[in-house]
């Protein structure tokens, strides 16, 4: 069933509150739809409200109003700490612009990590965080430290790190911000190789090189959507 | 899993060494505060236990008033015994005239209390002859040099093992011989010098005339018939020694009461005291340690946001987390309190080699102290391990 929407979200809208109690609404009801093996580019001004969409579909933090549908499930109201941890632990593989890898931790043992919060045995998580370390090519820095590495190894440790429990659903905030147009591209070329595995991709990017990429481009301003199918001007 | 998150806990605080050290260094201060303060308090006990060992319940110790400045009244004194001893309410009594005096046996002499007593010293004492026998009435009126040992006296002149041979031998006394007719058991009380172990016996008037005069330590120990009469005794004989001393009314004995109920009490009270006071200021130590480890935690909490942030974001639950952090406090306090454990029974041996203090180690001075760094382990780090945990993972991603 190619037209099966694995992310569904009506009427979205996300506000924050000041320590005064002033309201800063930044989703303002946002109606989205991304179908299962979807790459979906998320494009629009900045402070838009990109990222806050994408951390609620994440669950992150919650929306504050409207339904949320993941995978035919409706979790929009799910405010439990086991089952929000659970879904960005199995269904999700989050990545960001900054990467956030554990400095103190080797690259293999950061990949490993979300295996733990899964309660997979140390030999299974780490057989796995090594084959993604060579999937990715980068078998050779799995004891290296992330300091270590390039912004573009660090990215793609933080991609394999996203895969380890094989999610259905990987989200990226921007994933080629901090990175150099070159190395941006060999990212995409990840993105590519994991969209034809199977994987719905969602990606915030203000890079129409990598926006490129994805199968659609949405374009937010001021918290909504005005353009579901957004065409770049050449 | 929770060995999982028990090796994270444990690398985190390796990975900053010296932090932990200092935070743990509270904890090891504390607890071996802990145990010192036991050990002081329950030494302090034994010392009052053993001092008081070998006074029953139902004695009234009467001794001179120190400085007591009334004009014409005469000093207690030997002939006070019999006139206490006729009061109805006492049983018996017996002088006592203390001081230290060199005994030598051959070549072996060393500074020894003897202790001039009447025949009855013994059982009111509580003490048990273990050769020979104890002197007798007639010895004491005529004054004789013989003398009972100690355990240890014995065994320091006649050399270890031989108590038993004394019997018989003459020993001297300020100079003078002294036939050995007995010796004690050993009493055991761990007390040296005030321990009847290390004390030989004499008749009081012996002792008076051959070897301290009107010097020395003079008491009368009265046994009274009942431990109730305690008030009514003291003041019958209250009445009849002031008679006996013309002391005039108005003015004030020359002499004091005590009976060994209040005197124990005294001073097991001023043991109680001296422990709480000591167990307070352990307290506060160990307060401001947990105060320690807390803000450690808090600054660790801080510094590590991010690191929470994305343990969140890649499925840590608000468990693991909290998890985490307080098997970072626990570890850290516990590893403190072991320390102290060994550090506080360490002192114990060099803190007796000083003249004056008596600590004794204990199974409940460690168990105190550990208990009580897995306690400040869990109170002091509950709070902000709660925090890490609770962060948003959206702020804490950004570091705030
Ligand atoms: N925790 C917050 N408190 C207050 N305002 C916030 C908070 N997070 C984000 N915002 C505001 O929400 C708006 C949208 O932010 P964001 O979703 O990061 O935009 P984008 O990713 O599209 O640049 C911005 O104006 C930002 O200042
Ligand atoms: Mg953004």
């Amino acid at each position: 069933m190619p037209d099966f929407p694995i992310i569904q979200t009506q009427n979205i809208c996300k506000s924050f509150y000041l320590e005064g109690g002033q309201e800063i609404p930044v989703l303002r009801g946002v109606d989205l739809e991304v179908q299962k093996g979807e790459f979906v580019a998320l494009m629009g001004d900045s402070g838009g409200g990109k990222s806050t969409l994408l951390n609620v579909i994440g669950c992150l933090h919650p929306a504050t109003f409207g339904s949320y549908f993941l995978d035919g499930e409706d979790i929009g109201h799910i405010s439990d700490d086991y089952t929000l941890a659970f879904i960005r632990n199995r269904k999700i593989g989050f990545i960001f612009q900054s990467f956030n890898l554990l400095h103190k931790l080797s690259a293999l043992k950061n990949v490993a990590l979300p295996g733990i919060y899964h309660g997979m045995p140390k030999e299974e998580r780490e057989q796995k965080a090594s084959q993604l370390l060579i999937d990715m090519g980068l078998f050779d820095h799995a004891e290296h430290r992330p300091t270590k590495l390039s912004g573009g190894q660090q990215q793609r440790v933080a991609i394999a790190r996203a895969l380890i429990n094989d999610p259905q659903i990987i989200l990226a905030d921007e994933p080629t911000g901090a990175l150099d147009s070159h190395t941006g591209e060999e990212i995409m070329k990840i993105f590519m190789k994991l969209k034809s595995k199977g994987k719905t991709i969602l990606m915030v990017t203000h890079s129409p090189s990598a926006a490129h990429y994805a199968d659609r481009i949405i374009f937010m301003r001021d918290g909504r959507i005005i353009d579901q199918n957004y065409k770049i001007p050449k | 899993m929770n060995l999982e998150i028990l090796n994270m806990a444990g690398s985190a605080l390796t990975s900053n060494k010296t932090r932990t050290a200092l935070s743990a260094l509270g904890v090891v201060i504390g607890v071996s505060t802990v145990i010192l303060v036991v050990g002081i308090g329950l030494g302090a006990e034994q010392k009052v236990e053993q001092q008081f060992k070998n006074l029953s319940a139902n004695s009234l110790i009467i001794m001179s008033e120190m400085g007591h400045d009334a004009i014409g009244s005469s000093k207690l004194g030997i002939e006070d015994v019999d006139l206490v001893k006729n009061a109805s309410m006492v049983k018996t009594a017996t002088a006592m005239l203390g001081g230290n005096v060199s005994a030598a046996y051959g070549k072996e002499s060393a500074s020894k209390r003897v202790i001039g007593g009447t025949a009855e010293i013994f059982p009111i004492s509580n003490l048990n002859i273990g050769a020979g026998r104890a002197f007798t009435d007639e010895e004491s009126a005529d004054r004789a040099n013989v003398a009972v040992l100690g355990w240890q006296v014995a065994n320091d002149l006649f050399g270890d093992g031989n108590e038993n041979d004394s019997v018989g031998k003459t020993i001297t006394l300020k100079n003078k011989k002294f036939e050995v007719i007995g010796v004690l058991e050993k009493n055991g009380s761990g007390m040296p010098m005030l321990s009847p172990d290390d004390s030989v016996y004499v008749p009081i008037l012996t002792a008076e005339k051959a070897l301290f005069g009107s010097t020395g330590m003079f008491v009368i120990n009265a046994q009274i018939t009942d431990v109730k009469l305690v008030d009514v005794a003291t003041y019958e004989i209250t009445t009849m020694l002031r008679k006996a001393h013309n002391i005039r009314k108005g003015r004030a004995d020359d002499f004091q009461i005590r009976d060994a109920g209040s005197m124990v009490a005294a001073a097991t009270g001023a043991a109680a005291m001296m422990t709480n006071l000591l167990i307070s200021v352990a307290a506060i130590v160990l307060l401001v340690s947990g105060i320690g480890i807390m803000n450690v935690m808090f600054v660790t909490v801080t510094e590590r946001t991010r690191e929470i942030g994305i343990i969140k974001a890649i499925g840590g639950r608000q468990k693991d987390i909290l998890t985490q952090f307080l098997l970072e406090a626990i570890i850290l306090s516990i590893t403190g309190g072991v320390l102290g454990i060994i550090i506080g029974f360490s002192a114990i041996p060099l803190l007796n080699q000083m003249e004056g203090w008596y600590v004794m180690p204990s199974l409940k001075g460690a168990l105190l102290g550990f208990i009580f760094s897995g306690f400040v382990g869990i109170f002091f780090g509950f709070y902000p391990a709660l925090r890490a945990s609770r962060l948003d993972p959206v702020d804490a991603l950004r570091g705030e």
